[in-house]
């Protein structure tokens, strides 16, 4: 039992590692085909914290749509606008500064509220038939915003389409 | 179990590098994956809340769940109108838009 | 498994529905019209919007909650429906003509219109912050399109882009502020997150997420110091898609504003209304004050949209029920005012080419009189002047302000109009008191722009001299 448990802690401390490393690396590295793998890193990272968290067909779906898509167009888009891999010139505005301080009050507030606030805290529960759940919820509580994105799909496919196309 | 804080913590951590991302980069590109880091710790709160709050109504204890879904779903959806902008530009030879970008300023 | 019965009340979604089924009726349609033929679908799409509105009219009244109480059809949310609607068929009289002149005219346009308008109705009638987020997404997507509508133009696509990623970065706070309220409540329904905090006291977390859902908020209706993306948007965007987003969207996006801290967050009241409070003296006077500088309508209209989102956000400080009809009278006048004063800068242009500056406007009384007095009206009634819509809109609204003791708000407010009257002046000078610039002769005003005004202008002076009306069926607009 305790052996099992220091292995959750060990596997949450990578895990969180790499996903901050690779967010890091996204941030600050000039060549952005470098800073995109970063992110990869990052959302893998991400996408194993869900399995810790016991949130399997969320982490599933992490590595599949951020992984699997979201990161092939960002990865498209940079090599589209060719030249930024190689050019010598900072990939930071004058700002970066300002941005970091921004950056770093509002970890400090985020931070401050974490530690500070009580939870309504339950029993961390386990659901044995998780995604049948997950299906069955997405078509009858949460039926409108699920079709509510579903609209918001076919407009950005359409958008896309309209403003991309020769 | 690990402490509910430590999830938040993380989560702390990874927004506030994306705002800076967002922030600090002044290629569309660039701030648009610092956003996607954003959106990232917005869901490993809502994943974390999921098992660790007690739901204010037992028919919806999957909602935090549901929501990264829709968050996830989001993103996509925003990646694929962000690219297209993108590789309008791009047609228009007039790079300077997508390359020279600071959200804090303009 | 047992089986499962969705809680379906397709009735209560109907004008969102049937702008939905419009969109892609329109989407189809744009297959089989021949291009000489494109302005068909313009008006297939204002036929769906008038049916739309029928149907929320036909609702009004209801008080019917659905979808496991994801969406509500409210007198509230159905007020805001009508001039959704109302700004949408008045924007595509616009267009038709106008992006027939600027060689942009696909039927995808009013495909993209009408599904930010169902973007904007899912906005303003939910009552599950889950649903508020995807209806500001539904409507901001389509946007960003629109924006960028103007391939040809390097500042319209530079439009689009900018408003993509602020919207996108805006986007990131709103949800943070979501989960944070979501984790300190255990829930995402706006009913019962109030039952929550009526029982238990806040936490800071609660207050941070709170904030940040109030920051999200602040960007879409470009409050002072989140607005910074809103000149250059409305400046670059095509004219009739900024006419468009400058009224609906601060519709649908103070809609879900009033009803999330009016109705979910009042536990919070002491807190928030103090911080709104200062964001609407922000807002007000550095709209107004940045307006007086301008010399291009466009970016003039766009610091007066956010000095407007200042004496609207005045109402959700009063939390009254004042309050709360005030905001929906005031929102109703500024869409048609807003439109109107649009609508006669598009008639003044000359094809494809614009007429922009102030100075553009010179002598403009004696070639178009009654463009040039459209104009007029809707810019006195911008600048607050009795007896239009918007005098009525502002004195409701400082009524309601002073009623519940801000009466230093309304004051601040009185001097912030006494302020813009200066800059909304400044066109009018130009029209009636200089020489006629060079080109005036043989500018035909298409009929539709007219159409438009003369809907506009009807509407702001009617608004004006026989606002009860109107203000009874905005005062039945409680939120439930």
């Amino acid at each position: 039992m305790l052996t099992s448990q220091f292995l959750t802690y060990v596997a949450f401390f990578v895990l969180s590692a790499i996903a901050l490393i690779g967010a890091f690396l996204a941030v600050t590295l000039r060549n952005l085909v470098r800073a995109a793998l970063g992110l990869i890193l990052s959302f893998m990272g991400v996408a194993g914290i869900y399995f810790v968290l016991e949130a399997e067909f969320v982490a599933i779906v992490q590595v599949i749509i951020y992984i699997g898509a979201i990161s092939v167009l960002i990865l498209f888009a940079i090599m589209l606008t060719r030249g930024l891999m190689t050019s010598a010139a900072s990939t930071q505005n004058s700002q970066w500064i300002g941005a970091a301080f921004v950056g770093m009050l509002m970890f400090a507030v985020l931070f401050f509220v974490a530690i500070t606030t009580n939870w309504p805290l339950a029993q961390p529960h386990t659901i044995s038939d998780l995604i049948p759940r997950l299906g069955a919820d997405l078509v009858t509580t949460y039926l409108l915003p699920f079709e509510a994105v579903s609209l918001l799909l076919l407009a950005a496919l359409i958008g896309a389409i309209v403003i991309a196309r020769e | 179990m690990i402490p509910l804080q430590f999830y938040l913590i993380v989560a702390a951590i990874l927004f506030c590098l994306g705002l800076f991302g967002a922030l600090a980069r002044r290629n569309a590109v660039a701030i648009l994956m610092g956003i996607e880091l954003m959106l990232n710790a917005v869901n490993i709160n809502l994943v974390a809340f999921w098992r660790y709050v007690k739901p204010a109504a037992p028919t919806m204890d999957l909602a935090g769940q549901i929501f990264a879904l829709f968050v996830v779903t989001l993103a996509a959806a925003e990646a694929a109108i962000g690219l297209a902008l993108i590789i309008a530009i791009y047609r228009s030879r007039d790079t300077v838009n997508v390359e020279d970008v600071d959200l804090m300023k303009w | 498994m047992p089986i499962l019965v969705p809680d379906i009340n397709l009735r209560i979604i109907a004008p969102a529905l049937i702008v939905t089924v419009t969109a892609i009726v329109v989407l189809l349609g744009e297959l089989v019209t021949p291009a000489e033929r494109k302005r068909w679908l313009g008006y297939l799409s204002i036929a769906g919007l008038v049916v739309a509105a029928f149907a929320a009219f036909s609702l009004w009244g209801a008080n019917a909650s659905g979808f496991s109480g994801m969406v509500v059809a409210d007198n509230f949310g159905l007020f805001l429906t009508l001039t959704i609607a109302l700004s949408a068929a008045l924007s595509i009289l616009l267009s038709i003509p106008f992006i027939h002149a600027h060689e942009i005219d696909q039927g995808e346009y009013y495909v993209l219109l009408l599904a930010s308008v169902a973007g904007m109705i899912v906005m303003a009638t939910a009552t599950d912050l889950i649903v508020i987020f995807l209806g500001l997404e539904l409507l901001s997507l389509p946007l960003y399109i629109l924006a960028a509508f103007q391939r040809e133009d390097t500042r319209s696509l530079e439009a689009g882009i900018k408003y993509f990623l602020l919207g996108a970065f805006s986007s990131a706070f709103f949800l943070y502020g979501i989960a944070l309220v979501f984790g300190a409540t255990g829930t995402t329904n706006l009913a019962k997150i109030a039952a929550s905090l009526a029982q238990s006291a806040g936490s800071p977390m609660l207050s941070i997420g709170v904030g940040l859902l109030m920051v999200g908020f602040a960007f879409k209706v470009a409050l002072v110091p989140f607005h910074w993306w809103t000149p250059d948007v409305y400046d670059g965007a095509p004219t009739t898609v900024t006419a468009f987003m400058s009224v609906a969207v601060k519709a649908a996006a103070f809609g879900a504003f009033f009803r999330t801290f009016q109705f979910a967050l009042p536990a919070l009241a002491l807190d928030w209304r103090a911080v709104a409070a200062v964001l609407a003296v922000l807002t007000m006077t550095l709209g107004n004050v940045a307006a007086l500088l301008q010399s291009n309508v466009k970016r003039m209209l766009a610091y007066s949209s956010i000095a407007h989102a200042g004496y609207i956000l005045i109402a959700l400080v009063a939390m009254s029920a004042n309050g709360l009809s005030s905001a929906l009278f005031y929102l109703l006048a500024y869409t048609v005012t807003n439109l109107g004063a649009f609508g006669a800068v598009i008639a003044l242009s000359d094809g494809a080419r614009e007429r922009l500056e102030i100075k553009d406007f010179a002598g403009a009384a004696r070639e178009h009189p009654l463009v040039a007095l459209a104009l007029t009206i809707c810019l006195l009634s911008l600048a607050g002047f009795p007896p239009f819509a918007g005098f009525v809109g502002k004195f409701l609204i400082f009524g309601a302000a002073v009623e519940t003791g801000w009466a230093w708000l309304a004051v601040i407010g009185v001097l912030n109009s006494l302020v813009s009257v200066y800059f909304y002046l400044r066109p009018v000078v130009q029209m009636y008191m200089s020489e006629p610039a060079e080109g005036w002769s043989g500018i035909r005003v298409a009929p539709l722009v007219a159409l438009a005004l003369l809907i506009a202008v009807i509407s702001v002076i009617a608004l004006g001299v026989f606002p009860a009306p109107a203000i009874a069926l905005a005062a039945g607009g409680l939120i439930r």
